[in-house]
C-alpha cells in the first residue's frame, strides 16, 4: 500500500467512527436526564472535616515506636551502652593503670572475687611438674590431678600434673587480677577497657567525621548535578581505586602510628559510601513535587537541602554510620594486628590481639577477654543498626 | 471578567536532551493567554506536555526559546529579587500527586506557612498563625489538624492542604496541575467543589490542567487541546466540546463517559492516528482562527474542508 492510499484508509475510518459518535450524540440528546430528575443534597452548609482523636506521631516518636519493638536491637544497644560506661570507667575506678607493670606478676591467671569460690576464675592454672620438685611449690599447689611417666631417653620422669593458684605462687595474693595480666604483670582488664576505649574513639571519630565530609560532598553533588557531579564523581572514583592498606601503611609511616594517623587513615576513603548514599538520596528527592512546591514559593538553595531534602536522609544517615562504628573498629584491629598498631604501651583491641596471640595455648585469656569485647561490639553494633534501619524505614525490613 | 490577560505564553518551547543526539520537544511553540478571573483548561493525553508547560511557566524549568508574560512584565530568564518574589507569590502551583507534594517531616501548619514565611509576607507569627487558620477554615479543615503530619491524611484532605499553601500568599493566579487524577473518584468532586467555590469567591485565575474533558468542561470558560507538545485547538469550553474540528479533538471527546447506560453501552471511541494528517514539506499545518476566538492547528487544505462542515452544520 503506497502512503498516499495509507493516510486515505486512515482517514475513512476515522470518518466513519466520527459518524457513529455524532450518532451517539444525538442519542445521548434525547435520552438525556433532564435537572428536574436530580436535587442537590447539600447546597448551604460548610461541611468540616473532623478532627483526629489520637495524638499527632512525628516521624521521630513513629521510629521510635518501632524500634521499641525490635527486642534484639534493644539489647544491642544495651550491650554498647555497658560496654561504653565501662570504657570510660573502668580504668579510672581501678587501682592499677594500663602501664603500671608489676614484672613479677607476669601472665597470672584471671581471678575474680566470689567467683573464685566457685572454681572458675580462680588464679588457677593447670601445670606439670616434675614430681621431685612439687614440694618447693608449697601452698601453691591445690590439687593434684594425676601422676604420670614422662620418659626421657627411655628413662622415666615421674610427672604430676596439677593444678597450681598462680597467685600464691607468685605472692599475689593480695591482687585480684580479673582478666589476669600480661607478661609484662599489666592488668588486663585496665588495658583491655583502655583499649576499647581508644578503638571506640577511632571509631566514633572517623565515623563522624565521614557522615560530615560524606553528606557535604553528597549534598552538593547529587543537588547540583550536571557538570559539578560528573567532576566530582571522577575525583570520588580516583580515590576509591588507591589500595587500602597501601595508604594506610604509607600514611602511618610518616605520621608515626598514634590515634590520630589512624582516623586519618579511615577518613581519606572512608566517606565515599556515605556521600554516594547521600546523593543518591538527593537525586531522588530533587524533583520530588514538595520541593518543587517550595521552589515555586522562591526557597533557597539553603531551604531546599536542609528543610526539604536531607531531613528525608537522616534514617539512612543513622543507619549507615552505625553500621560503619564496628567496621571502622575492625579496620582498627586489623591494621593493629598486622604490627601497625597504636604506640607501645598504649592498647587498642587490635594490639591486645596481637599481643596475646603468641602465647594462644599458653595463657588464651590474654586473647579470649579482647576477642569477646571485639565480637560483642561488632554484633551489637550490627543488631543496632538493623534495627535502626528497620525503625527508620520499615519497608527495607529483613533486605541485606 | 475582563479582557485584561494576566498571563501571556507566546511561542514557548521547552526541549529535553537526553545524551547528544535525541531530543525531547515536550513543549514545541506552544502559545496562547489567560484572562484575569477566568479558568483556562490545558487537556491533552499522558505525556503530552502539559505538566511541563506549567512548570516552565511558573519557572520551575527554564525554557528553550519562547516569553512567559505575567500580570504584564516579562518572567521567563533571570530576574531582580523583587521581580521573582511577585512570582513566587502571585503565582501557586497545586500538585498532582497528594503523598509527593506534602513534606512528610513537617506538621501541616509549616507546610502551609512556608510560603509565606519565605516571601516574608506576614510581620509577626501570629498574623501568620490566624491566616493559616483562615486556609483551613477555607479548605474544610479544623484547626486541630495544623499540627498533624501529612500521612495522617487522606488522599482529599492533603490535596486540599496543598490548595490551603497555595492560597496563603494570595495569589492571582493558580496553576492547577491535575490536581484530581490521582484521587478516588468519590473524593474528586469535594476537590473541584471547593477549587470552583474559591475561584468565585476569591476571583482567582485558573489555569486547569487535565488529561479528561469532561472535567475541564464542567471546570473551563476555555479550553487548549494539546497533543505532542502542541496546542491542536483553543477555544470556549462550549464550543470545544460541541463544535470540535480538529480529529484530536473529536478522538478525546468520544472517550468521555455518557452518564446515561442505554446511550454508554453503545459509546464508541474515535481513534486517532496522527499519520492520518499526511503533512509533508509542501503541506504543513498552522494555527488557523475558524470562528471567532476558535483556533485550529491544521493544514490549509484541512482548514478549508473543516471551515466547510462547521458552515453545513
Ligand atoms: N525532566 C525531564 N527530562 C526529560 N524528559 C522529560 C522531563 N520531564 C518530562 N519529560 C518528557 O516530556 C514529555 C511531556 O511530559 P509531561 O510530564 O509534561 O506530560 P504530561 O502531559 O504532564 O503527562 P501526564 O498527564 O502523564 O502528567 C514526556 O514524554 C516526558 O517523558
Ligand atoms: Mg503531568
Amino acid at each position: 500500500m503506497s502512503k498516499k492510499q495509507k493516510i486515505e484508509a486512515a482517514k475513512k475510518a476515522f470518518a466513519e467512527q466520527e459518524a457513529l459518535r455524532l450518532q451517539n450524540l444525538e442519542n445521548a440528546k434525547t435520552e438525556r436526564l433532564s435537572e428536574d430528575d436530580c436535587t442537590f443534597v447539600q447546597m448551604d452548609e460548610k461541611l468540616h472535616d473532623q478532627k483526629f482523636e489520637h495524638e499527632p506521631i512525628s516521624f521521630y516518636k513513629d521510629a521510635w515506636l518501632r524500634f521499641k519493638q525490635n527486642k534484639a536491637s534493644i539489647v544491642a544497644a544495651a550491650i554498647i551502652l555497658v560496654i561504653v560506661l565501662m570504657a570510660i570507667f573502668a580504668p579510672v575506678f581501678s587501682g592499677t593503670s594500663y602501664r603500671e607493670q608489676h614484672t613479677e606478676f607476669g601472665v597470672l591467671p584471671p581471678r575474680i572475687p566470689y567467683l573464685e569460690n566457685l572454681g572458675i576464675a580462680d588464679g588457677c592454672r593447670t601445670m606439670e611438674i616434675q614430681k621431685s620438685v612439687l614440694d618447693t611449690y608449697g601452698d601453691a599447689v591445690v590439687e593434684v590431678i594425676r601422676e604420670y611417666n614422662q620418659y626421657y631417653r627411655g628413662k622415666p620422669i615421674p610427672m604430676v600434673e596439677a593444678k597450681v593458684n598462680q597467685y600464691i605462687l607468685k605472692g599475689a595474693d593480695d591482687y585480684y587480677f580479673f582478666f589476669g595480666t600480661d607478661n609484662l604483670g599489666r592488668d588486663l582488664w585496665v588495658r583491655l577497657w583502655r583499649g576499647t576505649r581508644i578503638s571506640l574513639i577511632i571509631g566514633v571519630c572517623s565515623v563522624l567525621i565521614n557522615c560530615f565530609i560524606g553528606v557535604v560532598y553528597g549534598a552538593v553533588s547529587g543537588y547540583y548535578g550536571g557538570k559539578v557531579d560528573m567532576l566530582m564523581q571522577r575525583i570520588i572514583e580516583i580515590l576509591g581505586g588507591v589500595p587500602f592498606l597501601v595508604m594506610a601503611i604509607l600514611f602511618v609511616m610518616f605520621l608515626g602510628a598514634g590515634i590520630r594517623s589512624f582516623i586519618l587513615v579511615l577518613i581519606i576513603t572512608g566517606w565515599i559510601g556515605m556521600s554516594r548514599m547521600i546523593r543518591a538520596q538527593f537525586f531522588r528527592y530533587k524533583d520530588y513535587e514538595y520541593v518543587l512546591a517550595s521552589r515555586t514559593m522562591g526557597a533557597s538553595d539553603r531551604r531546599l537541602i536542609f528543610r526539604h531534602i536531607l531531613p528525608n536522609a537522616i534514617g539512612p544517615i543513622i543507619t549507615q554510620a552505625t553500621f560503619a562504628v564496628p567496621s571502622a573498629i575492625f579496620s582498627e584491629s586489623f591494621l593493629s594486628y598486622l604490627g601497625l598498631g597504636i604506640q607501645a604501651p598504649e592498647p587498642s583491641i587490635g594490639v591486645l590481639l596481637a599481643e596475646g596471640q603468641g602465647s594462644l595455648t599458653t595463657s588464651p585469656h590474654l586473647t579470649l577477654f579482647p576477642a569477646i569485647v571485639v565480637s560483642l561490639l561488632m554484633l551489637s553494633f550490627n543488631l543496632f543498626g538493623n534495627g535502626l534501619r528497620d525503625a527508620f524505614d520499615p519497608r527495607a525490613r529483613g533486605s541485606e | 471578567m475582563t479582557d485584561d490577560k494576566i498571563l501571556e505564553v507566546n511561542h514557548l518551547c521547552k526541549y529535553f536532551s537526553s545524551g547528544k543526539k535525541s531530543v525531547m520537544k515536550a513543549v514545541d511553540d506552544v502559545s496562547f493567554f489567560v484572562k484575569r478571573g477566568e479558568t483556562f483548561g490545558l487537556v491533552g493525553e499522558s505525556g503530552c506536555g502539559k505538566t511541563t508547560t506549567g512548570r516552565t511557566i511558573i519557572r520551575l524549568y527554564k525554557p528553550t526559546s519562547g516569553e512567559v508574560i505575567f500580570n504584564g512584565k516579562r518572567i521567563d530568564g533571570r530576574l531582580s529579587k523583587e521581580d521573582s518574589r511577585a512570582v513566587t507569590s502571585k503565582m501557586q502551583m497545586i500538585f498532582q500527586d497528594p503523598i509527593a507534594s506534602l513534606n512528610p517531616r513537617m506538621t501541616v501548619e509549616e507546610i502551609i506557612c512556608e510560603g509565606a514565611k519565605i516571601n516574608k509576607l506576614f510581620p509577626d507569627k501570629e498574623s501568620m498563625r490566624k491566616r493559616m487558620y483562615e486556609m483551613l477554615d477555607l479548605v474544610g479543615l479544623t484547626r486541630e489538624h495544623a499540627t498533624r503530619y501529612p500521612h495522617e491524611f487522606s488522599g482529599g484532605q492533603r490535596q486540599r492542604i496543598g490548595i490551603a499553601r497555595a492560597l496563603i500568599t494570595q495569589p492571582d493566579m493558580i496553576i492547577a496541575d491535575e490536581p484530581i487524577s490521582a484521587l478516588d473518584v468519590s473524593i474528586q468532586a469535594q476537590v473541584l467543589n471547593l477549587l470552583n467555590d474559591l475561584r468565585k469567591d476569591l476571583g482567582l485565575t485558573i489555569l486547569f490542567i487535565a488529561h479528561d474533558l469532561s472535567v475541564v468542561k464542567y471546570f473551563s470558560d476555555r479550553v487548549a487541546v494539546m497533543n505532542r507538545g502542541r496546542i491542536v485547538e483553543l477555544s470556549s469550553a462550549s464550543q470545544v466540546y460541541d463544535h470540535p474540528v480538529h480529529p484530536y479533538t473529536k478522538s478525546l471527546l468520544s472517550a468521555i463517559p455518557i452518564p446515561n447506560p442505554r446511550v454508554e453501552k453503545q459509546r464508541k471511541r474515535v481513534d486517532y492516528d496522527p499519520g492520518m494528517h499526511g503533512y509533508d514539506a509542501s503541506n504543513q499545518p498552522s494555527m488557523y482562527e475558524i470562528e471567532p476566538g476558535h483556533f485550529v492547528f491544521l493544514s490549509e487544505k484541512e482548514f478549508a474542508d473543516a471551515k466547510k462542515q462547521l458552515a453545513a452544520q
